[in-house]
């Protein structure tokens, strides 16, 4: 998750440790064959680094999906089975893990939800060779051949989002601030376009490093001063909640609303419910999405975990569909050939937690949804229904 | 006067007193005992969580402060007697011991209340206006507080006789014991005084950060910076190497930006190590 120049640090090589030791406590690590000829799926989720919050989420949608898939005949009638690697690694060791997940455990297809410069790694790494799936939210772009994307793109989260704020709110002034990597920067450009679309103007952005957690006194301050309508936040993780709590107790949260892009339910929790006044999230997986297929989603869910179930997200629940979309992709195709894969992903309909997706361009028109935070939770405010892309990848 | 300026003179001051109270307890550890501490961060998190945990089961926010103490007393004197002290005179084999501490800790943590995030209601809400600029009256409150614990622990160090003793064991153990210092006992109660003032300073910025289970490095960091300009083995130093530290990158932060102001405090610390080892003030 780090992009700053690698010290050796207290913070460096304890990261590396806890990667290690989280590693070495993977269930079993690479597991050896059950089936005579299983089907074997790599998968990337956060079992270490910052993101390692959503790790068990993530782990456990893909387990649910993996065992609804088995049940339903596995994949080119073969069981799935996981080859579990580490998404929170650094991209360097992502890589590493990918190319041995190649050649030494010959997985079938690479499933991930990491950030985006792991995605560019196993990407390099992989060269088109098997079948990856990458599944959260991100900046859009990605077009690497054999690379299948079911995120949620800014043309799916930042457009409709900021013309509702704009129409209920009448926000015109927006500030834009994030962290500095490749998805905020990204994401903050096409939401200029957006911006300007309907005549809104942008008063101040800036990015935070990523990394040990920020105080953002400072950067409230500049805002207060700026006076936006609209702060655009793609901040992640503890600097999300610190931001939020900050922003909150200089009590800009009284005339500014906030909308988030990468604020789901465990980041709200510890946003605080006191903190939480005028702060809005559009993304395509709520938990509090009322749509019969989510009641279903979540009633098997809480079935084959019970009371210790990991709380739902956004970023987890990813990993249910882009499984599901993964396993619906090679049935599709028939095989794992590269051609017959890339020909199969056009018109690719697969089952997500809320309904149906459709691949078009290897990404995926999706259902999306603003929420407003009330309390330690989330109110849908708005359907907006099925949103395109905007992606132009070749098939 | 300008109420940017005055916002701006706040959020550099609150920047400086709250790094002064989180190496507070790093320099007593690190500065006056010579143990470098690396679970440090760990013990702020310990202290956050005190303040979760009592705001979870109803109760006031103030009964973190007795929690965390009788908390970092548990922890602190087993791990002192089994780990620490075999190690007073191996600093490496010192940070390599706290290392694995600091993941044990965070392991346990998560096991109890999970990896995630979670929230603590500030005690006092709302802002104050100070010549004319809106700043929250929690923040207003922690500087306070910061500033007479430092000032406590400045005065206790160079009037009290404990600080005269912790000196002696400090500069010279054998002469300290023989001249019946108890250092033994004096050293376990510096290290789990060293990390109550850790806790406390967790509890208290509780209410304004993210608490989870690997928020200690967010902290903890900048603390070694305080420390190798400061220098080590004097209280005054923590003053002044807060004061370097927290003032270069807030000023920074607040003309450029963050990377900005996190870029140049790396290189004060840097040119700190390679000119000056010994920090601005030295024993």
């Amino acid at each position: 998750m780090t992009n700053k120049p690698r010290r050796i640090s207290r913070r460096s090589v304890l990261a590396g440790l806890a990667g290690g030791a989280s590693i070495m406590a993977l269930p079993g690590g690479i597991r050896t064959a059950g089936a005579s000829n299983p089907f074997k799926m790599g998968t990337f989720f956060s079992l270490s680094g910052p993101a390692s919050l959503f790790g068990p989420t993530q782990t456990a949608c893909n387990a649910l999906a993996v065992d609804e898939i088995n049940a339903a005949g596995g994949i080119l009638g073969r069981t799935v089975q996981i080859v579990a690697g580490d998404g929170g690694a650094p991209p360097a060791e992502a890589a590493k893990t990918a190319v041995r997940m190649m050649l030494r455990d010959k997985v079938d297809v690479i499933v991930g939800s990491h950030d985006s410069a792991v995605r560019q790694a196993i990407v390099g790494a992989l060269k088109g060779r098997i079948p990856y799936v990458y599944t959260p939210l991100y900046e859009g772009g990605e077009c690497a051949p054999n690379t299948y994307v079911p995120a949620d793109t800014p043309q799916q989260q930042v457009r409709p989002s900021i013309n509702a704020m704009h129409d209920s709110f009448g926000t015109k002034k927006i500030y834009l601030i994030g962290n500095g990597y490749v998805w905020p920067q990204q994401t903050n450009a096409l939401a200029k376009r957006y911006i300007a679309e309907f005549g809104g103007s942008v008063v101040g952005e800036e990015y935070a490093p990523l990394g040990p957690g920020n105080k953002f006194d400072d950067a409230v301050t500049r805002i207060k001063n700026a006076n936006p309508d609209l702060v655009l936040i793609t901040l992640v993780g503890g600097d999300n909640v610190n931001f939020n709590r900050t922003f909150a107790g200089f009590g800009l949260d009284k005339n500014i609303k906030r909308l988030s892009l990468l604020l789901e339910e465990l980041t709200l929790q510890g946003i605080g419910p006191k903190n939480g006044n005028g702060l809005f999230s559009c993304m395509s997986y709520f938990s509090a999405v009322d749509t019969p297929a989510n009641k279903a989603f979540k009633a098997r869910y809480a079935k084959k975990f019970g009371e210790k179930a990991p709380p739902l997200s956004m970023i987890g629940v990813d990993a249910y569909s882009g499984t599901n979309c993964a396993a619906s992709l090679i049935n599709k195709a028939g095989s794992t050939d590269a051609k017959a894969v890339m020909a199969a992903s056009e018109g690719l309909q697969y089952k997500t937690a809320t309904g149906t997706g459709t691949m078009t361009n290897r990404h995926v028109a999706k259902d999306m949804f603003l929420a407003e935070a009330k309390g330690a939770e989330f109110k849908i405010i708005k359907s907006f229904g099925k949103i395109g892309h905007g992606e132009k990848c070749s098939v | 006067m300008d109420p940017v300026l005055i916002a701006n003179g706040l959020n550099i001051s609150f920047e400086i007193v709250t790094l002064a109270l989180v190496a507070m307890g790093l320099a007593v550890t690190l500065g006056l005992l010579g143990v470098l501490n690396l679970a440090h961060g760990e013990f702020v998190m310990i202290g956050a969580f005190c303040a979760f945990f009592v705001q979870e089961q109803g109760l006031s926010y103030l009964w973190a402060f007795p929690l965390v103490v009788i908390v970092c007393i548990v922890i602190g004197w087993p791990v002192e007697r089994t780990i620490i002290r075999a190690l007073y005179s191996r600093p490496f084999d010192t940070i390599l011991a706290t290392w694995g501490l600091s993941l044990l800790l965070r392991e346990i943590v998560e096991f109890f209340f999970g990896p995630g995030f979670n929230s603590v209601d500030q005690p006092v809400s709302g802002t104050v206006n100070i010549f004319g600029a809106d700043y929250p009256l929690y923040q207003l409150l922690v500087m306070l507080i910061a500033v007479v614990l430092i000032g406590a622990l400045v005065a206790w160090y160079v009037k009290s006789s404990t600080g005269r003793r912790i000196q002696a064991l400090v500069d010279n153990p054998d002469l300290a014991k023989s001249v019946g210092i108890p250092t033994i006992a004096l050293a376990r109660n510096t290290f789990i005084f060293g990390l109550c003032l850790a806790g406390i300073a967790g509890v208290l910025l509780a209410p304004i950060v993210a608490v989870y289970p690997g928020m200690g490095i967010d902290h903890v960091l900048k603390s070694f910076f305080v420390l190798v300009v400061g220098g080590l083995g004097n209280v005054v130093g923590l003053v002044v190497g807060s004061g370097v530290i927290g003032g270069a990158e807030s000023i920074v932060a607040a003309i450029l930006d963050r990377t900005a102001g996190y870029t140049f405090v790396l290189i004060v610390a840097l040119l700190f190590l390679w000119k000056k080892p010994g920090g601005l003030v030295s024993r």
